[in-house]
């Protein structure tokens, strides 16, 4: 049974694990990816136990970044080789 | 007998050499029991405190677990942190874990008599009615008036001319009570969203700057507690309220709520989904838990002895399977709860994944459980208490000289 139900908005995004995240109550992180969520993924876990939350959002709000983001980088790939 | 008489005078001896002994148990992967291992113990460890000796800085009078961290607070007014500190929680002006426990230096020249430890951020009160924080800021928890995290304690400036009793930190909050201070007593700051500030009927996203919570005006309020996105306090005639997120998946409260007893209680703890409250005589009440809270199984609770039910339809539930033996100290995890008996047996129920109830392995437990803590804790000397993080517990044993205890 899902632990709870949070909102995507309330979740963090952490760079380092480069997911969102929202404490689990073992003491680590719940964690889900932009690549989990584009592909309609609605289940956060977290790495140290078996508990997992379901997250609330918007797929739309995320198929809308991906778009973004395949522009960006064959944008910047020249300033990164150069 | 000469062998009796020799284990007598070392035991003496081991008692004046370490008038605390500390175990911890439970979650474990960022330090936070101090074993300088990161790993899970599902069993009590007994720690090698070396800072833990009356020449230097006096007994652990407090601890405070939070999401990862703890910080103890010594008789002599000092403070030492461990665990994560990622986010600046351990106030060590660094944002990296400690294993072991690391003096709080921007304290020395301070004496500090309360201490709070939340998931990412920890309080501080001094003696002069100060109050000090430290650790994760992004929601306004630190309440500075700002959205910064801060690796060393600040000194809370809303409160520089108020004299602040206590700190109660949360997943993303913070509540202050005052002292003596009948009007505008309790304060809340950070995440209001599931109404744990107490501050408005409307939802609040969340407020950097401390702000008076309502409802508890004409009630002496002596205990303040916040853990996940719950509240509550505990009134000098014995009431509990809560206020935030529902219990057993009820609606949130934005305003304190009491919680109609015929008993009166004098301790309560706070988990993120239930509260655990302590009478007079020793019985133990459980508020929710009995849906994930403590993850225990609804069909295996006890209803023997509903309370009281509040208005959001929430029973206090009396804990069943402690025989008849008085309580005289609670504590609550997230998802666990931890006891310590009159006759100084430690017991346990919840949530015990990670080794957190401490009985050896990793079952949940409905009911609760005896924690074997080695030797015997039966001296009228000695006191026994119990903390809860997050997913873990520690324990001290205190032993009091004769002449000490009163």
């Amino acid at each position: 049974m899902s632990y709870d139900d949070v909102e995507i908005e309330d979740m963090e995004w952490n760079e380092e694990l480069q997911a969102y995240t929202y404490p689990c109550p073992c003491g680590d992180l719940f964690q889900i990816t932009k690549e989990d969520l584009r592909l309609g993924e609605e289940i956060a876990r977290c790495p140290s136990c078996s508990l997992y939350i379901t997250v609330i959002y918007n797929i739309e709000d995320f198929l809308d970044k991906k778009s973004n983001e395949k522009l960006e980088p064959s944008k910047q790939q020249p300033v990164a080789v150069a | 007998m000469e062998e009796t008489e020799k284990a007598e005078s070392s035991t003496n001896t081991k008692q004046e050499e370490e008038p605390q002994q500390v175990w911890s148990w439970g979650a474990g992967t960022d330090g936070q029991l101090g074993t300088t291992r990161l790993e899970d113990e599902h069993s009590p460890q007994l720690l090698k405190l070396s800072f833990l000796s009356p020449e230097s800085v006096g007994r652990i009078s407090m601890l405070a677990c939070g999401g990862a961290h703890v910080l103890a607070l010594t008789s002599g007014g000092k403070v030492f942190s461990w665990g994560r500190g990622s986010s600046g929680q351990l106030g060590h002006g660094q944002m990296v874990n400690y294993l072991y426990p690391k003096p709080v230096t921007f304290f020395d020249s301070y004496s500090i008599i309360h201490i709070s430890a939340g998931w990412s951020h920890s309080g501080f009160v001094s003696d002069s009615g100060c109050l000090f924080t430290c650790g994760d800021g992004t929601f306004g928890q630190l309440g500075h008036g700002d959205y910064r995290s801060h690796c060393s304690p600040v000194k809370v400036s809303y409160f520089v001319n108020k004299n602040v009793e206590q700190i109660a930190c949360g997943m993303r909050h913070s509540l202050v009570l005052l002292k003596d201070c009948l009007e505008d007593q309790v304060y809340g700051f950070g995440s209001g969203k599931r109404g744990q500030l107490g501050i408005s009927k409307d939802r609040i996203r969340s407020v950097s700057l401390p702000q008076v919570t309502n409802g508890l005006e004409d009630v002496e309020i002596v205990g303040i507690y916040a853990n996940g996105d719950c509240s509550a306090a505990l009134s000098a005639d014995g009431y509990l309220y809560t206020w935030g997120r529902g219990f057993n998946s009820t609606s949130d409260v934005h305003c304190p709520q009491y919680v109609p007893s015929s008993t009166s209680f004098c301790q309560a703890a706070l988990g993120w989904s239930h509260a655990l409250v302590l009478t007079g005589d020793g019985e133990v009440f459980m508020l929710g838990g009995s849906h994930h809270g403590t993850l225990s199984d609804l069909e295996k609770m006890s209803p023997a002895r509903h309370l009281s039910a509040n208005s959001s339809g929430v029973a206090l539930e009396k804990v069943s399977g402690l025989d008849g033996v008085k309580v005289g100290q609670i504590a609550a995890g997230a998802e666990h709860s931890a006891v310590v008996t009159e006759n100084g047996a430690i017991m346990t129920w919840g949530w015990g994944e990670h080794g957190q109830l401490g009985s050896g392995n990793t079952s949940d437990q409905t009911d609760p459980v005896a924690v074997n803590v080695g030797d015997e804790v039966q001296n009228k000397n000695t006191q026994l208490e119990v903390y809860c993080g997050s997913g873990f517990t520690y324990a001290i044993s205190t032993t009091y000289l004769p002449s000490e205890t009163c």
